[in-house]
């Protein structure tokens, strides 16, 4: 049995992978598009912050909230500017991979490529018997447990939510009783990348900041993705759990192994359910 | 008569000043040096790219410092201009980059070279005949990509791998009480040349246990903990400066507080790793040091000390801030003046093969201390031997001197 540290590092790791996760699904199920530069805003999520912090001096949560917000603007900006007036599914994702570099290049004119970091939001360790965990990892889990508890309710309980819902499920008829699946559109690209940018920003005192972070998270939520189903959002949210844990615990166990692995079981699961977990629609 | 004689006067005035002339101008183009091309292949771009730049302003300065004087071979007085081009880490960036510089800029030697890419670098500069100055890694030990057939004209001017064991052994001297020092490394750098040096570690009687990680791992309490599992109380990386930040880092929020971390690799800013890490947790982070002023065993020639130290102040100057990157002094500079006084001893600029000869089992002073070139008694490469091994650490916000143990045989 691993040590308790593996599990709470892993529970850790999912909640960066369920939010990433459950963003690109949220654009995927409205949009019916895989935005691959959904990682360049987790990047640019940080870099935001990490400016609003050192250079502005806003404190870490309103520099969180400016950095959602930013690139929720940024996304829509993107959605009208870009994904609107290209044709074509196959061409939208070759539009959002040629985003990635877009947003690498510039973010390295702008920011630099040398590592930063912002170690000094919320330093020390809660100390729980013989068990160190970083202030850091506690705040990731409590963000990533109100961020869901937050979008549970406004998809279940809001006009705007069920309305997200009802597009997601069959856009025709949700037309038909009057919702603007343009309008939705919208607001949904916004969400997403403001999920991205959040998770990127309160994973900044975590790692490095540099224009490269987005890479291995986008990597990440997409296998969550592909473990609980694509289009579903329960199936984001169990699928980042489950790589999250068992990225942990392989590596304890098998080192360098672990990713290989990893990959293997993700093609074992799909071999055996090839929707995913959760099927492939939102739940 | 008097006419006449003014006439004369005058005629005697624009004579001399034809006759000044002439002779100047003579001097002047006597004495204009000629231009020697040298290239180099580096990451200027991408994740790489920090480690690509940060020694830009020392190569720029140390080859204004060196053209002021000029080198002399064969009785012609030469100066040096260092072209660049980005590889982004990659093979095929590093055979374009090649390409470019011996095609485009028509270079024949190409010094520096430290990417993850020289068997593609190597497969055109061989052919060519252009030299190529890099580091050991997997392909400078035996069974490796290298041999001494195909690739004549390479030569591992900077002892990586040595250079690893010497930090170890510099460590084990410092910390004398360790339990056993832990090395990570991403699995890029797996391969024969790590087995090289875990043969040597073994030999030497250092206890340490080795971990590899995927690139790009952030994560490291998995890794951590299995270090903590083998008993190990310092842990060294191969060079990943993210990951021995993060190592740093993790392991202090882990409770591991009394670990020594460090990597092989020159110090970047200090500042960058008390951003990511913390104040706390970076105190006492090693790094391998080349600032030759600083050195304690290793003897440096003076001369290059000076140097070495104005160009520092020049770089500053250029960049308009204090410059205390030093990992500048080992690649460049090193490889440059090996370059040139294998030059000097083949009398000639152009023949890459007379050079390669002198360089082959040469002894080379060098801003690093006194290089020795293998030549065919080990690897049939050339191989330098013979580096500082000197590390540094932060105190505060600055690096310092740390610990020494210089490397000095010839296997």
């Amino acid at each position: 049995m691993p040590p308790a540290g593996i599990w709470i590092d892993g529970l850790a790791q999912s909640c960066t992978y369920m939010t990433m996760a459950f963003g690109m699904v949220l654009v995927f199920s409205i949009l019916g598009i895989l935005n691959w530069a959904h990682g360049q805003f987790y990047m640019l999520g940080s870099i935001l912050l990490y400016y609003a912090i050192t250079a502005a001096g806003i404190p870490f949560p309103a520099g969180l909230l400016l950095a959602g917000l930013g690139m929720a603007l940024l996304g829509i900006i993107v959605k009208v500017v870009i994904i609107d007036r290209v044709e074509g599914e196959l061409y939208v994702g070759a539009a959002t991979l040629a985003l990635i570099f877009f947003f690498e290049g510039l973010a390295s004119l702008l920011f630099g490529m040398q590592d930063r970091g912002l170690s000094m939001v919320l330093p020390g360790v809660l100390e729980m018997g013989g068990l160190s965990v970083s202030y850091q990892k506690v705040a990731v889990i409590v963000f990533t447990l109100v961020v869901m508890v937050v979008m549970y309710y406004v998809l279940h309980f809001t006009r705007m939510g069920k309305a997200i819902r009802a597009v997601s499920q069959n856009p025709d008829a949700a037309s038909l009783y009057g919702i603007s699946v343009e309008r939705l559109s919208l607001v949904v690209m916004g969400i997403g990348c403001a999920l991205a940018a959040m998770a990127g920003g309160i994973m900044a005192p975590v790692y490095p900041v540099n224009p490269f972070i987005g890479r291995a998270p986008m990597i990440m939520a997409l296998l969550a993705i592909v473990i609980g189903g694509l289009g579903s959002l329960s199936g984001a949210i169990v699928g980042g759990l489950i790589l999250g844990f068992l990225h942990s615990v392989i590596a304890y166990y098998l080192s360098y192994l672990a990713e290989v692995v990893l990959f293997v079981l993700v093609i074992i699961i799909l071999l055996v359910k090839p929707q995913g977990l959760f099927g492939a629609s939102i739940k | 008569m008097k006419k006449q004689k003014f006439n004369f006067t005058i005629l005697m005035v624009v004579f001399m000043f034809l006759a000044v002339s002439a002779v100047f101008t003579t001097t002047a183009f006597a004495e204009e040096p000629t231009v020697i091309k040298i290239g180099n292949i580096s990451p200027l771009s991408g994740p790489a790219g920090p480690w690509g730049q940060a020694p830009m302003p020392g190569y720029d300065a140390f080859i204004a410092a060196m053209n002021k004087e000029g080198v002399v071979v064969n009785g012609k007085k030469y100066v040096f201009k260092l072209i660049s081009v980005d590889d982004q880490n990659s093979p095929e960036g590093g055979a374009r980059a090649a390409k470019r510089l011996i095609y485009e800029e028509k270079v024949k030697f190409i010094l520096g070279h430290w990417s993850w890419n020289f068997p593609s670098v190597a497969a055109v500069t061989n052919p060519a005949k252009v030299i190529l100055m890099t580091r050991t890694g997997n392909e400078a030990v035996p069974g490796g990509a290298y041999t001494p057939k195909k690739m004549p004209y390479t030569v591992f001017g900077t002892p990586s791998h040595e250079r690893f064991i010497s930090s170890i052994f510099a460590l084990v001297k410092a910390y004398p009480d360790y339990s056993k020092v832990g090395i990570s490394d991403s699995t890029l750098g797996k391969g024969i040349g790590w087995d090289y040096v875990d043969r040597e570690l073994a030999k030497a009687g250092i206890r340490f246990h080795h971990e590899w990680y995927p690139p790009g791992t952030q994560d490291f309490t998995p890794y951590i903990t299995r270090f903590k599992e083998a008993g190990c109380d310092i842990v060294f990386g191969g060079g990943d400066v993210m990951a021995a930040m993060l190592i740093l880092k993790q392991r202090w929020e882990m409770g591991y507080k009394d670990w020594k971390i460090g990597t092989a690799g020159a110090m970047l800013d200090p500042k960058m790793y008390i951003g990511v890490s913390g104040m706390e947790a970076s105190q006492g982070f090693i790094s391998q040091y080349d600032a030759n002023w600083n050195f304690k065993k290793t003897i440096v020639n003076p001369k290059y000390v000076k140097m070495c130290q104005t160009v520092q102040k020049m770089a500053s100057d250029a960049i308009g801030k204090p410059y205390n990157y030093t990992g500048w002094i080992e690649w460049v500079p090193a490889h440059l003046q090996i370059l040139v006084q294998a030059m000097q001893k083949a009398n000639t600029v152009d023949d890459t093969a007379a050079i390669m000869k002198a360089i082959r089992g040469g002894t080379f002073d060098t801003v690093s201390g006194k290089y020795t070139m293998s030549g065919k008694k080990t690897y049939g490469a050339a191989v330098v031997f013979g580096n500082p091994g000197v590390m540094s650490q932060i105190k505060g916000d600055k690096e310092v001197y740390f610990s020494e143990s210089p490397w000095t045989p010839i296997p």
